[in-house]
């Protein structure tokens, strides 16, 4: 076999793919989690993220 | 090859002994005691040429060593320095001589480090004008003109078959198809071609058992095989091949992936400028079924001159696991000068790894700043869909090692002809065949 190293490579590289739609990974990294009380469906504006680094530096601009 | 016979002669100039390997095939013979070269056919070694030589040089091969060459016996019996001065610059290199009473003469030079087993040809190539860059046809093989230059003999040692003197002067031609170069003499009296290949030093070392190392050659020669260059090609198919795999099951995900609508919201509306927590709300549960994958959140917004942002928990019901992330969107339009411009989307697409089934519901605290009074969107959440990035990232991945190796080949061949007479202008990169560099790293894949 030609290019043992690169195949190798290439054919890790098409199962990794592979398993992440196996999986559902996306590159997307959402802050994760647990335990949040139902409260916050009786009050879903006390609920607070936990973190806030979004919400800012939105585009304000246009051309 | 057993023991050659040797004629023992005396220098007529300084009396130093003198031994003839090449016996009467000899034509001149260089005294290594006086440099005096004489003419070997005559019994009293008439002198031909009082040595001449501005410097001296000391052969790498000593005089007289032997050793096998491709599996045949060869002994070292001259050598000569030779001169090429280009655009003011000299450049030298070495000839060795070798000798083996069955099989003739050969010959070995280097330059640089580089080395090459030259054979005199005795028919003459078939000579191609192609554009600027001549061509020259032997066996079937295509050599490109890679340099033409005047060599003169500056120094020499031993014996040769012809008449040497210090001072010989030759125009040169040199073709190459890597890892072969025919090289073309030219002189008042005659014109000889010799077709050279490279030869990795340490053959040379191990074959005429030198001590030491070789030294390392520098820069790219004008024939010298790369690595690379083969590879490329075979590189490339491999990945054609890897990448073909790779669309193919992108492709089946495609079309398999299920992309089931869990939920959509209404047509709802805001009014932007209100504190974002009374802006709050929960969807109704909706639910997710089938294996764990991923789980788009689209957001489309009737946006016009503004921006919205929309702070999002995806709620695990049944387990309180939750998802917070924040989207943007914002669109602007125009015109200026250039006419009519937009800027942004109305629509966005968050897709999040790795969703199990279960129970959710969304909490979604909207904001925005637009310049109506309300603010029209619309949720919809999708499991199972289709996402290209890993399928880039993995196409891009792939390309490397190709890219890497191609960049590498076109380093060397624009290396290589830097050196000659086509150096401006890099069209001469595409030698044939193959070549390989000196400070090669060897095999990567």
């Amino acid at each position: 076999m030609r290019h043992p190293v690169y195949t190798t490579f290439g054919v890790l590289l098409v199962l990794l793919v592979v398993a992440a739609e196996v999986r559902g990974w996306t590159p997307m990294r959402p802050n994760e989690v647990k335990n949040v009380p139902r409260s916050i469906r009786d009050n879903p504006g006390a609920y607070r993220p936990h973190y806030r680094s979004f919400g800012v530096g939105h585009y304000m601009g246009g051309k | 090859m057993s023991a050659p016979a040797v004629a023992s002669l005396s220098c007529s100039q300084c009396g130093a002994a003198i031994e003839l390997r090449t016996l009467d095939q000899a034509q001149s013979v260089v005294c290594a005691s006086c440099g005096s070269i004489l003419d070997a056919r005559d019994p009293n070694l008439h002198l031909i040429q009082a040595f001449e030589a501005r410097q001296k040089f000391t052969p790498q091969i000593p005089l007289g060593t032997r050793g096998t060459l491709k599996g045949e016996k060869w002994e070292v019996v001259g050598f000569q320095v030779r001169r090429a001065t280009i655009d003011g610059t000299s450049y030298d290199w070495e000839e060795y001589l070798l000798f083996n009473p069955y099989k003739g003469f050969r010959y070995l030079t280097q330059y640089d480090g580089h080395w090459n087993d030259v054979q005199v040809v005795k028919a003459a190539p078939k000579e191609l004008t192609s554009g600027r860059q001549p061509l020259v046809i032997l066996h079937g093989e295509t050599f490109k003109h890679f340099q033409s230059s005047n060599a003169e003999t500056v120094f020499a040692l031993g014996e040769f078959p012809w008449q040497i003197r210090v001072g010989d002067r030759a125009v040169t031609r040199d073709f190459v198809a890597p890892p072969r170069m025919l090289s073309e003499e030219q002189t008042p009296d005659e014109t000889t071609w010799s077709l050279g290949t490279y030869l990795p030093a340490a053959q040379i070392w191990e074959g005429f058992a030198l001590p030491g190392n070789p030294p390392r050659p520098r820069g790219v020669y004008a024939n010298q095989p790369s690595h690379y260059r083969p590879m490329v090609g075979s590189l490339a198919k491999r990945y054609l091949l890897l990448a073909a795999i790779v669309i193919a099951i992108g492709a089946l995900r495609f079309v398999s992936a299920s992309r089931a609508v869990v939920y959509t919201s209404p047509v709802s509306f805001f009014r932007p400028g209100q504190a974002p927590e009374s802006l709050a709300f929960v969807t109704p549960t909706f639910t997710v079924k089938g294996r764990t994958a991923n789980l788009e959140v689209a957001t489309e917004a009737q946006l016009d001159n503004g921006w919205a942002f929309f702070e999002y928990a995806l709620v695990n019901e049944a387990t309180g696991a939750t998802y917070e992330f924040g989207r943007d969107l914002s669109y602007y339009s125009g015109r200026d000068s250039d006419g009519n411009w937009t800027e942004g989307s109305k629509r966005d697409r968050a897709v999040l790894p790795s969703v199990p089934a279960g129970p959710y519901f969304l909490r979604v605290q909207p904001q925005a700043e637009v310049t109506a009074p309300f603010l029209e969107y619309r949720i919809i959440v999708r499991h199972d869909v289709p996402i290209a990035t890993p399928y880039l990232i993995c196409l891009a991945l792939l390309a490397l090692p190709p890219i890497f190796v191609a960049f590498r080949a076109w380093g060397m061949e624009s290396a290589r002809w830097k050196e000659s007479d086509y150096a401006s202008g890099s069209g001469s990169d595409d030698s044939d065949g193959s070549d390989s560099d000196s400070d090669s790293d060897s095999d990567d894949d």
